[in-house]
């Protein structure tokens, strides 16, 4: 199909609908505190409660190791000196709320959420957890033995290994290519070493607090600086270091023997948010995969059967985004479908995108948006994460437009620095029986063991 | 972290109940976005709720609004009152393999124009077949409502079943089933195999995702006849959520799916079996798995019976948070447990999907060197307790509230909303009861939940599901 010889639509009465309407996001009230931190409140009153996002420099890439990074959130909802991880839970059910906590490469999210009329309450109760957690010895030790198993079980899927191996292909020595805990870090990794992380990484002057939800903006500021206005810590700031793009290395084929099906994930390094190539690579990476529409699902999946949920998209970090395509394929089709891989990619590279399907994928990108914004979670966890790359809700807004203005050979022009089969490094997780004839299409790494360290 | 959040437990920390994939036409639903059953908020309740109308048109279509007007969006669904356990025997996975056909196109609007038509109004559609029903959604801006009424009437009347894409989607619920169940480890554990051990009959046994013997049998006869027979407007339910007028959209509705024929209404098959007399023990190996798991199934309360709601509170005392009873008890202070989830039919269903009969079910992970009996026997402690005592008033009123919080966070998104009414309509007949529901959970009593757990959650009528390693070396070794 490829989007290519399609039966015309033959119904002439579909009613269309408009554009996508352009997205204005209101209510929103910035301030920082004196402590240093940095405050987003949007009023958003669809419903009687809001959500809350705390980020802190506190990522895998930033700490001593991930598994430092990954138990330090795992220990914050383990309590404080004033309460164990039940009271804190039940404090928390209380207000009607929840709290969870999660870290990818850069940051630490403290999210948390709660019924609009304990809004101090949560503040509260958050601000001593932020401030003062205490870690405690037996907790970590299940905390530990948690992560461990967790990591038994990754290991244990396809995708886990597939990825530890591609992202540590494409960003070599840096902190991006090691962001999975390893089990002797995370046997080694004690209560001092999280308490030490914590101090260098939980500081106001790092600290990016955002609220969405039925609440009064200045009401909502005031309330926050109660709680958070005393908070201390040190003025300095830790970065990761510049992603530095390693050129593309050969297919590495990591033998799992049994397997039913083949993972195969390519990735290049490329472009954040506020890049020039950003908007024009994530048009390409949606064209080739997002979406039902995606050029991967139209030959791969609706055309050829191999798989089931061909992917790709652009992940943003902060010192960089990771260009994807993923897909699962059954054994005997696993060169066929690395083929049909790197034909869809070569194509975005050497014609550009046909008008009609280019304006299907700059709707349906804004689209998306506007409807992932529509919810008070949504519009929090969104703001919360542009916002740790400096940028704020006009970034939200300004979106849809950078997309409209975007032409047909940017697009292509982009593919071609970071979606070229010159420019991909390609992993895959497999039966030693699928690797055949893969060695047709280029140089091929063969490894016996899923075990990366 | 590419595949981390897939990778099972330790990766999300705090409380929260995790999302698993279930059959469905593309993604798995968790991985759309953040759009469904959300966490937090309470408040007060009936006032808050946005308004509902419910009507029927003379096809027999019921249809269900609920317009809420702060945001430029809309959510269009058509719940199907057809899922697993009424596919014939030599046809298992069928319901779901069909849901997969109703995206391939009708002679007016051919393949991949459905898709292609949704994405450029800025829309996201999907679809899930569950035990009692199969769905339909797109979510999308205001101005595409008739656009949405005129392409659920289509595939409603003209869907075009043949057998190229018949072929194309046998062989697509393959690769899904692979990739969700049979290349995991624990894949598809016990939202899809308890089920064949618990019962007896095969309308509730039988396995619902497939055996590929019975995908590769379906003909395009059968795809019509399932067509024909449970697909038609009086098997249905339509429900509008969202950004707009009642009028207008009434109107839509009665011009789009109106001219939908008329079929006769099927008759549903009986689903009940009589219980189990004593606790029954199954094992089952996986090649995949790298530490034992446990599984624990019991029969519970149908909907309606004085301990349905209460059992949907117990589910969140026992289970939901670091102060439920089982995570504080058998993971915090006995240290016997490394991870406990559970309710009914966890980790995918809810208390409202079921027309028949379901299961409370609870899933363990031991710590190392505790076995899957002792952790079972430790889980029969804890029910008992709460069997003899109740809950406390305060553990009682906090389960309440993270019942509403889920109300409010559903009613805040649209694909929350559609869902919560669209099941609550089309398996029970009753989308009003959703915004019943806060008030009558707060009228639930901690003897109430005692009773249900005595009544329900009983030793005899379980099955245990022991999910052994093999330690044969599969994959990944």
């Amino acid at each position: 199909m490829n989007g290519q010889h399609q039966v015309p639509l033959l119904a002439e009465e579909v009613p269309k609908p408009h554009s996508v309407p352009p997205l204005h996001i209101g209510g929103v009230s910035r301030a920082r505190l004196d402590n240093g931190v940095d405050l987003m409140v949007v009023r958003r009153p669809s419903v009687p409660r809001l959500e809350f996002r705390l980020t802190v420099p506190a990522g895998a890439a930033l700490g001593p190791s991930a598994a430092v990074s990954e138990l330090l959130a795992m220990g914050l909802p383990l309590g404080t000196a004033s309460m164990d991880q039940a009271e804190l839970s039940e404090r928390i059910q209380d207000l009607g709320g929840s709290l969870q906590v999660h870290q990818d490469q850069d940051s630490l999210v403290v999210q948390a959420a709660a019924l609009a009329e304990a809004e101090e309450d949560l503040y509260t109760l958050l601000a001593e957890v932020v401030q003062a957690p205490a870690f405690p010895a037996e907790d970590l030790a299940t905390e530990r033995a948690k992560l461990l198993e967790g990591l038994r079980m990754a290991r244990a899927t396809p995708h886990f290994p597939a990825s530890e191996a591609l992202q540590h292909a494409v960003y070599g020595d840096h902190p991006y290519g090691r962001p999975e805990p390893g089990d002797t870090a995370v046997r080694r990794t004690g209560r001092q070493a999280l308490l030490d992380f914590h101090h260098q990484s939980f500081t106001p002057w790092a600290a990016q607090i955002t609220v969405v939800g039925a609440v009064e903006q200045r009401r909502t500021v005031a309330r926050l600086r109660r709680a958070f206005g005393d908070w201390s810590g040190p003025k300095r700031v830790v970065r990761a270091p510049r992603v530095r793009a390693l050129p593309a290395g050969d297919l590495q084929f990591i033998e799992r023997p049994g397997s039913v099906q083949t993972v195969v994930m390519s990735a290049r390094s490329g472009p954040s948010h506020g890049h020039p190539d950003h908007v024009p690579l994530t048009l390409a990476t949606a064209v080739l995969g997002g979406g039902f529409t995606s050029r991967m699902m139209n030959n791969l999946r609706e055309d050829k059967g191999y798989t089931y949920s061909p992917h790709a998209r652009l992940e943003n970090h902060l010192r960089d985004g990771l260009a994807t395509a993923t897909m699962d394929v059954r054994n005997e089709v696993t060169g066929a479908a690395y083929a049909e891989l790197l034909y869809e990619l070569a194509r975005l590279c050497t014609s550009e995108v046909p008008a009609d399907e280019l304006e299907t994928t700059k709707s349906y990108l804004a689209g998306v948006r506007v409807i992932m914004l529509q919810t008070q979670a949504g519009l929090a966890s969104s703001l919360a994460q542009i916002r740790v790359h400096g940028l704020d809700h006009h970034y939200l807004e300004r979106y849809s437009k950078q997309l409209q203005s975007t032409t047909a050979g940017e697009v292509m022009q982009a593919a071609r620095r970071y979606l070229a089969p010159t420019e991909v490094t390609t992993v895959m997780v497999g039966d030693p029986g699928a690797s055949e004839g893969l060695a047709a299409l280029g140089p091929v790494q063969v490894r016996r063991t899923t075990r990366v360290r | 972290m590419v595949t981390a959040l897939r990778a099972g437990a330790g990766r999300r920390h705090g409380d929260a109940r995790g999302a698993s994939p279930g059959p469905g036409m593309g993604m798995p639903l968790d991985r759309i976005m953040n759009m469904g059953k959300g966490e937090a908020g309470v408040g007060s309740l009936a006032a808050e709720a946005p308004p509902l109308s419910t009507y029927f048109l003379d096809n027999g279509l019921e249809v269900v609004l609920s317009p809420e007007r702060s945001s430029p969006t809309i959510g269009v669904g058509v719940f199907y009152r057809a899922g697993f356990r009424l596919e014939p025997e030599g046809r298992t996975g069928f319901a779901h393999l069909f849901e997969h056909l109703m995206f391939q196109g009708t002679s007016k609007v051919p393949k991949p124009h459905f898709g292609n038509l949704i994405n450029s109004a800025g829309g996201l559609l999907n679809g899930f077949t569950r035990h009692d029903y199969t769905a339909y959604f797109e979510v999308l801006p205001s101005s595409a409502l008739e656009m949405a009424c005129y392409l659920e009437g289509d595939r409603m009347r003209f869907l075009d079943i043949n057998d190229e894409t018949l072929r194309n989607q046998v062989d697509v619920v393959k690769e899904e089933v692979r990739v969700n169940v049979l290349n995991q480890p624990y894949g598809g554990f016990s939202w899809l195999w308890l089920s064949q051990y618990a019962y007896s009959t095969f309308p509730n046994n039988h396995n619902y995702y497939g055996e590929f013997s019975d995908l590769e049998a379906a003909t395009v006869e059968d795809a019509r006849e399932f067509y024909r027979t449970w697909y038609g407007p009086g098997n249905a339910t339509l429900v509008l959520v969202g950004d707009f007028d009642e009028t207008v959209a009434r109107e839509l509705v009665q011009r789009h799916l109106g001219p939908v024929e008329s079929r006769e209404r099927p008759h549903h098959p009986t689903l009940d079996e009589s219980l189990p007399q004593s606790r029954r023990e199954f094992h089952h190996t996986d090649p995949l798995a790298p530490t034992p798991q446990v599984a624990v199934g019991y029969p519970t309360a149908p909907f309606g019976h004085q301990d349905h709601l209460p059992l949907a509170l117990a589910a969140r005392l026992l289970t939901d948070g670091a102060s439920s009873r089982l995570q504080r008890a058998l993971v915090q202070e006995r240290q016997l447990l490394l991870h406990i989830g559970g309710g009914p039919h966890y980790p995918i269903g809810d208390s409202f999907e079921f027309a028949g009969p379901a299961l409370f079910t609870f899933e363990a992970t031991p710590r190392p060197g505790v076995s899957t009996d002792e952790a079972v026997s430790a889980l029969d402690e804890e029910l008992a307790k709460l069997a003899d005592q109740g809950p406390s008033d305060p553990e009682l009123e906090r389960a309440r509230r993270r019942e509403l919080s889920a109300y409010h966070a559903n009613n805040d998104s649209r694909l929350g909303r559609l869902r919560e009414l669209g099941i609550m309509a089309a398996v029970h007949r009753a989308p009003q009861l959703v915004d019943e529901l806060p008030e009558r959970f707060s009228q639930v009593t901690p003897e109430d939940v005692a009773r249900s757990v005595r009544s329900w959650l009983r030793q005899e009528t379980s099955s245990v599901l022991h999910w052994e390693c093999s330690g044969s070396g599969g994959p990944g070794r």
